[in-house]
């Protein structure tokens, strides 16, 4: 289904939660769909089951999945979704890439016509 | 599942264990580290009932293990230099195992022919070292145990070999809530595989948390600032390991993410960069930590 990074620094576990928000998000997993159990994505990915409980626990916890007992856990059909961590993390990367723009001498004014462009790009759509 | 508790151990006027007290949980895969020497091997002998301990109490499944048949019915310890009877094959070996494990699975050790590919009639003295501990894992998976402890699990086994047992262990951690301790050297094996961490430094338990709490409680900032107005010491920080190069310093700071951003920000940083680490890294710091520190050595 996924692959982890096991090289990567951050813990499996925040990876895992980052890993299946973005399937729910993007509706590779549909409403009310059966998440893997505990046993078949250890198995699957190598990892500790514990961690792997710990993941959707979290994910339970932000509203993402809810579980049945005995039956699983199942992806959460209502969008209410608080999106505050992801948009912090979105505006730290925007600010990053800001003052490297500003740093390579682009303009506020080039900025807000970037912005723009991608608004405009969306109404498109 | 498995508790220590205040355990001491001396051979002659060595003392190798000094209090140590730690617990694992039922199902969970638990990490031993520590330095050379540190006693880990020990406590794995003691834990197996094979050394007693002078002073404490060590449980597993709830009993005392020392002269204890029935708990170690249920125990199975790989232990670091691995040990078969002369001339035996694993099938011989095998048998032996079956006599003295009641939860022998035979259908398992078929099935498990398959996964090591291994000749079940040659003798074991002529496997190499890397077969020799399939062989182990072989022989252990299939008696089904309840608590299985490992001294250097992965040393001698190839990066394909090293997967398929990580994932037979997996596989019983998540069936039959299998207990499992791991002792390494190699903290990236550990890192992957275990939930709980405990570090063994001379004798003592220096630490033992969630790994994942450890990790995140642990960052490695890289911060820059316009003037030198910035003394690490003067800010609240509780930092581990600092160290400035050029205009940059490089912290190791322990608390949670957002005091420590907002004490960073609090001195308008240029550059400001925060990283989880590695266990490794976790590792050298805490034992740094202690006075076993890595210094760059010329030699």
């Amino acid at each position: 289904m996924f692959e982890l990074d096991v090289r990567s620094r951050k813990p499996i576990y925040e990876q895992l939660v980052e890993k299946l928000k973005q399937l729910i998000i993007n509706d590779v997993l549909k409403e009310d769909e059966k998440l893997p159990s505990v046993r078949e994505l250890a198995q699957q990915l190598t990892i500790n089951p514990n961690t792997i409980q710990k993941a959707y626990r979290e994910l339970e916890s932000q509203g993402y999945i809810y579980s049945l007992k005995g039956k699983g856990s199942f992806v959460h059909p209502s969008g209410k979704v608080d999106n505050e961590e992801e948009l912090k993390k979105v505006r730290e990367e925007l600010k990053k890439l800001f003052a490297e723009a500003i740093y390579l001498g682009m303009t506020s004014e080039e900025i807000a016509a970037l912005l723009q462009e991608v608004e405009g790009g969306q109404q498109d759509d | 599942m498995i508790e220590v508790n205040t355990v001491s151990k001396s051979f002659d006027r060595t003392r190798v264990l000094k209090d140590v007290s730690f617990h694992v949980k039922k199902g969970s895969i638990y990490g031993l580290l520590g330095s050379n020497g540190a006693g880990k091997t020990t406590l794995m002998r003691i834990l197996t009932g094979i050394l007693k301990q002078n002073n404490g109490q060590v449980h597993v499944l709830e009993d005392g293990v020392f002269e204890n048949e029935s708990v170690k019915q249920r125990m199975v310890f790989i232990p670091d230099s691995l040990y078969f009877l002369p001339q035996y094959t694993t099938r011989q070996m095998a048998d032996y195992h079956r006599s003295m494990y009641d939860s022998w699975n035979e259908e398992r050790y078929e099935k498990l022919k398959n996964v090591f590919q291994l000749d079940e009639k040659k003798k074991i003295s002529q496997f190499s070292k890397g077969m020799q501990r399939q062989v182990a894992f072989w022989l252990a998976m299939s008696a089904m145990p309840d608590v299985l402890i490992l001294d250097e699990p992965f040393d001698g086994l190839d990066a394909v070999m090293r997967q398929k047992v990580r994932n037979l262990i997996i596989q019983d951690v998540a069936e039959r809530e299998m207990t499992v301790l791991i002792s390494s050297h190699n903290l990236r094996e550990v890192e992957d595989i275990c939930d709980h961490v405990g570090i063994l430094h001379k004798g003592e338990i220096l630490l033992e948390r969630d790994l994942d709490d450890l990790k995140a409680d642990v960052h490695k900032i890289q911060v820059a600032f316009n003037e030198d107005s910035f003394q690490p010491e003067e800010s609240n920080l509780d930092i581990l390991h600092k160290e400035k190069r050029g205009s940059v310093w490089l912290l190791i700071v322990r608390g949670n993410e957002a005091d420590i951003s907002a004490g960073i920000k609090k001195h308008r940083p240029l550059v400001y960069d925060r990283l989880p680490l590695t266990l490794e890294e976790i590792f050298i710091y805490e034992m740094g930590g202690v006075g076993y520190a890595f210094e760059n050595i010329l030699v």
